[in-house]
């Protein structure tokens, strides 16, 4: 078992040594703008690389997430998923042409997730360049329709369609290298919208304040008693709203997020929100809807399962310290229909969510090693107890 | 006039997408292809085109022999970056040294003909935002798969890119449309079926540039067409359309000084044609104001119109290349 680490750390430098088209999948794919519920140029971009790099299957799902197959060597073993989501927080209007630096790649939506998107694509290469074969089948997904108001539809898809049980799955994000999730908390995300009327008519100068509305609607949260077990807490994550500085809003928006370790809990606290919200739409006498935009079970591996382990040893070998933290992404899919799943970083990045994000190149050998040892580990079949 | 060539010389890039059936023609030719990148301060967009190029048009399809830069004087980290990831990095000062010095695009695109090995050579500027291979082997493309052809020349759709963050969908192109193309129509009807003649990425075989001299400056991408076409005829260009371009926008100033170039080696070639008469000497200096505490500056710009001959005429060239006289 422990023959597979042992290769690892000089995997590093053979995946270094074909920098330029990891770096450029990168780039081509990452330049495509991706905004959730338009990715199709970038996925069919995702199939054109999978294709030039003669992968033995490439197509899309019936919800067009493309899908490249490389056929393992048994025919009879479960096929390993490795999954990045394909869209990103930036509209198409954004420059989406990258800077690459001796050691930085910066550009919208570089961290989130374009980095990983484009390692998915070296992958192939990647595996030639290791003369590496698996067992099972390796199922390299770009899902579509993941983030905010996506709610996950692409991955959902693709695991509920999927015609023969899954071995196991590795997700990928950009950020940060070291992240090891393995468990997804229970999550419900809403938005709040505070719309007065203009039915009185425009000389109405003291109309309530939609944004003040929005802000009694956060007190009110704030004054909540949130248990500290099971954990479960509110993120009040946007606001959006208004006009210019001296006129009073006539609608605003609050996006927020419960997130706990129980579902009872999550759909608990809901009901408490929506009591206060429903309160105060009463009390000031303006109209609040309150919308369910995406919600997930709280599902999770124990620490001791043997993919949490192998993936701690796989990181220990490579010098890398593996921080927990829970996800709300593509993992949570695999685990709520009871395939193992981990969620990996790639790389080190800043300010993720900006235009002018960054990540760092060269850890980025290191967190496809990572991932190359996973897959070996699951392939060795610490899935499959 | 008739637009034969327009039809049957323009291709898109798309034609010759089958890379490996390139690399096939390119070892049945026996040919040897090089990329030259001549730079000045281009730090942001070198990496890219050379991790690009390096990865799809070397390491996955062995198209191109080589990738050179050639700078003329980078004060950021252009040659820093450029060696970092693989290129052969000159200081174009540092090429034939014993001869005069001088700086500008055409000045390092001459002097590549001395340091490249390629019988094919690929020029592309260095400051392409969403540089592509298709930059490289659409316009390798006509010179492998066309026994005419012997210089392929760009065409794109040119959005530029505004503020820090915006791409405007439509724009470019000015000087084109404001100076060249009138000149062309006024002189070479012909001609003006390129449809950019400035575009900055053009290939070619070395046959072809080592017989032509190169002006040191802007005005290479005008005296090249008029020295090929005058050469060869018309019929060994070809054009290739490579769909989108982002570059920098200039200001109308810094487009005012393009023109001023280009005007001044337009007139230096049709006047070597005999096509007009000039009375007296053209002046080298594009005089343009500054209003500067409400006083209005003059701000010079000093061209020399100075070229370098066709590179076959110097000795070293010659000496490197085996060439007999």
């Amino acid at each position: 078992m422990d023959n597979y680490l042992d290769q690892l750390p000089a995997f590093i430098e053979t995946i270094a040594s074909i920098k330029e088209t990891i770096l450029t999948n990168i780039v081509l794919i990452g330049q495509v703008p991706s905004p959730t519920f338009k990715e199709k140029k970038r996925a069919q971009v995702f199939l054109d690389r999978l294709a030039e790099f003669q992968v033995d299957e490439c197509t899309t799902d019936g919800y067009r997430n493309p899908i490249g197959v490389i056929r393992g060597t048994s025919g009879a073993k479960a096929p390993i998923f490795v999954v990045a989501h394909l869209d990103t927080f930036f509209g198409k209007d954004i420059d989406h042409n990258f800077k690459v630096d001796k050691n930085l790649i910066t550009g919208p939506g570089i961290a989130d997730n374009s980095v990983s998107v484009g390692v998915l694509l070296s992958l192939p290469e990647i595996f030639r360049r290791l003369d590496l074969r698996f067992e099972s089948d390796i199922v390299i997904a770009g899902v579509i329709q993941s983030i905010g108001k996506g709610n996950l539809r692409g991955i959902r898809h693709l695991v509920k369609t999927w015609s023969t049980p899954i071995r196991g799955a590795v997700c990928i994000e950009g950020a940060e290298l070291g992240r090891l999730s393995y468990y997804s908390d229970g999550m419900i995300r809403c938005e709040v919208d505070c719309i007065i009327s203009t039915i009185d008519g425009w000389e109405k100068k003291f109309r309530p304040n939609a944004i003040l509305v929005l802000n009694e609607v956060i007190n009110r949260i704030m004054e909540l008693r949130l248990p500290q077990r099971p954990r479960c807490r509110v993120i009040i994550g946007k606001v959006t709203g208004g006009f210019k500085h001296g006129i009073i809003p006539y609608n605003a928006t609050l996006g927020f997020e419960i997130q706990g370790v129980s579902d009872k809990m999550v759909k608990s606290v809901y009901r408490d929100i929506k009591d206060l919200v429903e309160g105060v739409s009463h009390e000031f006498e303006v109209e609040l809807n309150l919308k369910t935009i995406s919600n997930l079970s709280a599902a999770r591996l124990k620490y001791n399962h043997p993919l949490v382990k192998s993936a701690v040893a796989v990181m220990e070998k490579l010098e890398l310290k593996p921080i927990s933290s829970p996800s709300e992404s593509e993992l949570s899919i695999f685990l709520a229909n009871k395939i193992p799943a981990i969620t990996l970083g790639i790389t080190h990045g800043e300010d993720y969510h900006q235009p002018d994000t960054h990540i760092e190149i060269e850890p980025i050998f290191k967190g496809i090693a990572q991932i190359i040892g996973v897959l070996m580990a699951i392939d060795r079949g610490v899935c499959d107890e | 006039m008739n637009n034969d060539w327009l039809m049957k010389n323009t291709f898109h890039y798309s034609e010759f997408m089958d890379i490996s059936r390139l690399v096939e023609v390119k070892k049945q030719k026996n040919l040897s292809i090089s990329l030259c990148l001549p730079t000045l301060n281009e730090e942001k967009t070198i990496a890219k085109e050379i991790i690009i190029m390096k990865s799809e048009l070397m390491t996955l399809y062995p198209l191109l022999d080589e990738i050179v830069v050639i700078d003329s004087g980078s004060t950021d980290k252009t040659l820093e970056v450029a060696k970092a990831f693989g290129a052969d990095v000159f200081e174009a000062d540092q090429i034939l040294p014993e001869l005069e010095k001088f700086r500008g695009k055409g000045e390092n695109l001459w002097k590549a003909l001395y340091v490249t090995k390629g019988d094919i050579i690929v020029y592309l500027d260095a400051d392409i935002k969403n540089i592509h291979h298709r930059f490289a082997y659409g316009l390798i493309g006509p010179l492998l798969m066309t026994e005419n052809i012997k210089y392929s020349k760009a065409f794109y759709d040119r959005p530029i890119a505004i503020g820090k963050n915006k791409v405007r969908p439509t724009g470019g192109g000015r000087v084109t449309e404001l100076v060249i193309r009138p000149l062309f129509s006024l002189f070479f009807p012909e001609l003006t079926q390129i449809i950019q003649p400035l575009s900055g990425e053009y290939a070619g075989f070395r046959e072809l540039f080592e017989k032509i001299p190169f002006p040191i400056g802007y005005g290479i991408e005008t005296s090249m067409i008029l020295d090929i076409c005058e050469k060869w005829g018309l019929d060994v260009i070809g054009q290739v359309d490579l769909e989108r371009r982002v570059h920098r926008n200039q200001d109308t100033k810094a487009l005012g000084k393009m023109s001023f170039v280009i005007l001044k080696t337009f007139l230096d070639r049709i006047k070597k044609l005999e096509f007009i008469d000039l009375k007296k000497e053209t002046f080298n200096e594009m005089i343009q104001y500054n209003l500067v505490k409400n006083e209005f500056k003059p701000d010079i710009f000093n061209v020399d119109g100075l070229e370098r001959p066709p590179i076959i005429e110097i000795p070293e060239y010659r000496e490197k290349f085996n060439i007999r006289p």
